[in-house]
């Protein structure tokens, strides 16, 4: 038997020939259609049988391509019969059931051809034809399919690998924070525990040693309060679990009762605390009062703790988005700034001065005391009350400026905020 | 004219703990004590043979040797490295987590570690004449 180079390059046209009707009937499959042409004519490149078959072949497929579906059956029912077979190719590629899907498409050309050709031998050469043409686009499918399925098993390790280093990372972090915590917590233990068992012990050498042992374990036993405190409110916010209120909060009397706090402190050292917004009015906030406040004391009582010489400033300001597409500014937020003319943070500290128990110097930290949640908790409360928080270098050249910011309550008629004359706050003891 | 008391070199960076060290150490056991940050003060007394054990805390945050911050582990093996005779040392610390005490004294050759809070001076002063009588 000889072997023929069957599928010429008439072949060729007349199978982009058949890709209108594809279109028409396939618009989804169309283009993968064209795209799979030479691989069809590699197929029918090699083809055994006679000469005679070729030339029916050709005459068949030139039928086929002339008119499938407008000889046999009506427009409307071809149509219809192409519209369910595409449906079940489709139900059963969602489904994943390739085979059945191939099954179903066979069937359904065999039916369509046995009807189309009812002649013996030329329905044979042409179901021959058109069933390997289908079982390569099928196969491509499949293996389409299968590249797909394979590429989506590998992104979902890779999304499960992920997730379980950062599950893995989560648990590191937690160990170390506790591992944090229980070291914190022993340090002023030590002092409360030691200096009691001292004093019930009878090794103090005067009534003044007692009361001064006392007073060291007065002042752990506060730190210790404070830092108790610090962690709920770290262990809160990271589950999730603090509830702030959303009040219209006015600044001012936010300011009025922070800066006292810290205005003892301050005096002591002799810092100039002045408030730059004295006598000004200061819009209302929407924020959680007590939070607020809580941020505000952090930042002022760590710019007190880290200046030893100047002045510890806060100061308001009104930040105004660009303007409206009548141009009208809009001031959408307020920006509070605390600044010290201190031993500010090395540039590349900046960054992690906000992370749990970062500690820009420790050893000057161990003698002004604080674990490094200030800054952490106040960075998640203003985030939480929908602000931002930042540092950046003292406008002095000395020390560091500490901001945050707050949603305006609602649109508010506000004056300008004028620079006010400077006022130093007096410590009222 | 009574012995001259023992001498005990205390290494601690925070100053109540240290302070807390001094005064049960020397009221509830009669030693002298040493408290410094300094690692040249160390190496000068413990070189001039006048410490006769060593108390030291795991994290330091002042303490310097060759430029950089070293901790109670490399602090000990510097220690032991240029001490003439062997010095018994203590290492004391809050780090309490779980595998802490083994891997502290493997890493540091130091003789024994105790766990803070460290707060009964009878304790502490049995623990520290212990170390003075095996050595």
């Amino acid at each position: 038997m000889k072997r023929y180079l069957a599928f010429t390059e008439e072949d060729e046209l007349l199978l982009r020939s058949l890709g209108p009707r594809l279109e028409k009937y396939f618009p989804e499959m169309a283009e993968r259609f064209y795209s799979q042409i030479p691989f069809h004519a590699n197929a029918f490149r090699v083809f055994t049988g006679g000469e005679e078959q070729i030339v029916r072949l050709k005459q068949t497929l030139q039928r086929w391509a002339g008119g499938l579906f407008t000889g046999v059956y009506d427009q409307a029912y071809a149509e219809e019969r192409f519209q369910i077979g595409y449906r079940h190719v489709r139900i059963g590629l969602e489904q994943k059931y390739m085979i059945s899907a191939m099954g179903v498409v066979r069937a359904f050309f065999n039916e369509c051809l046995l009807q189309e050709f009812p002649q013996g031998e030329q329905q044979h050469v042409v179901a021959l034809a058109m069933g390997k043409i289908l079982d390569l686009d099928l196969n491509l499918m499949c293996e389409s399919y299968m590249h797909a399925t394979v590429q989506n098993l590998r992104s979902l390790n890779e999304q499960m690998e992920r997730a379980n280093r950062d599950l893995a990372e989560a648990s590191q972090s937690k160990d170390e924070f506790l591992a944090h915590v229980s070291h914190e917590l022993r340090t002023p233990l030590n002092s409360i525990l030691g200096f009691t068992k001292l004093i019930l012990d009878g090794l103090c050498s005067s009534p003044e040693e007692e009361r001064q042992l006392l007073h060291d374990v007065f002042a752990s036993a506060q730190h210790l309060l404070g830092l108790v405190n610090d962690i709920l409110d770290i262990g809160r916010i990271e589950a999730g679990k603090l509830a702030l209120q959303s009040e219209t909060v006015s600044l001012r009397a936010v300011l009025d009762s922070t800066l006292p706090l810290v205005a003892i402190t301050a005096a002591e050292k002799s810092l100039s605390l002045i408030d730059a917004t004295a006598g000004v009015a200061l819009p209302m906030v929407r924020a959680d009062e007590v939070r607020l406040r809580q941020v505000l004391l952090n930042l002022l009582s760590n710019a007190v703790k880290f200046t030893n010489y100047g002045s510890v400033t806060v100061r308001a300001l009104l930040n105004t988005n660009p303007g409206d597409e009548f141009g009208v500014e809009q001031p959408t937020l307020v920006r509070v700034e605390v600044e010290d003319t201190g031993i500010g943070v090395p540039p590349e500290k900046r960054n992690s001065i906000f992370e749990k128990f970062f500690q820009v110097d420790p050893s000057n930290s161990r003698r002004v005391g604080g674990a490094g949640l200030g800054l952490a908790i106040s960075r998640r409360l203003v985030e939480l009350m929908g602000g931002k928080i930042g540092l950046e270098e003292g406008k002095s050249g000395r020390g560091i400026l500490v901001w945050f910011t707050a949603p305006l309550a609602s649109q508010q008629s506000i004056d300008t905020l004028q620079p006010p004359a400077p006022k130093a706050v007096r410590a009222t003891k | 004219m009574p012995a001259k008391p023992l001498s005990i070199l205390i290494v601690e960076d925070h100053p109540l703990i240290a302070k807390f060290y001094r005064l049960a150490l020397e009221r509830a056991g009669g030693f002298a004590c040493i408290v410094t940050e300094k690692v040249d003060e160390m190496l000068a007394e413990i070189e001039a043979g006048r410490v006769d054990l060593a108390i030291l805390d795991v994290s330091l945050s002042a303490t310097e040797w060759e430029g950089r911050n070293i901790d109670g582990v490399e602090l000990a093996r510097l220690l032991r490295e240029r001490s003439p005779g062997k010095i018994p040392i203590l290492l004391a610390t809050a780090h309490a987590m779980a595998g802490d005490r083994e891997r502290l004294l493997a890493a540091s050759g130091a003789d024994d570690y105790l766990e803070k809070p460290i707060y009964d001076a009878k304790q502490l002063i049995e623990k520290v004449l212990q170390l003075l009588r095996r050595n």
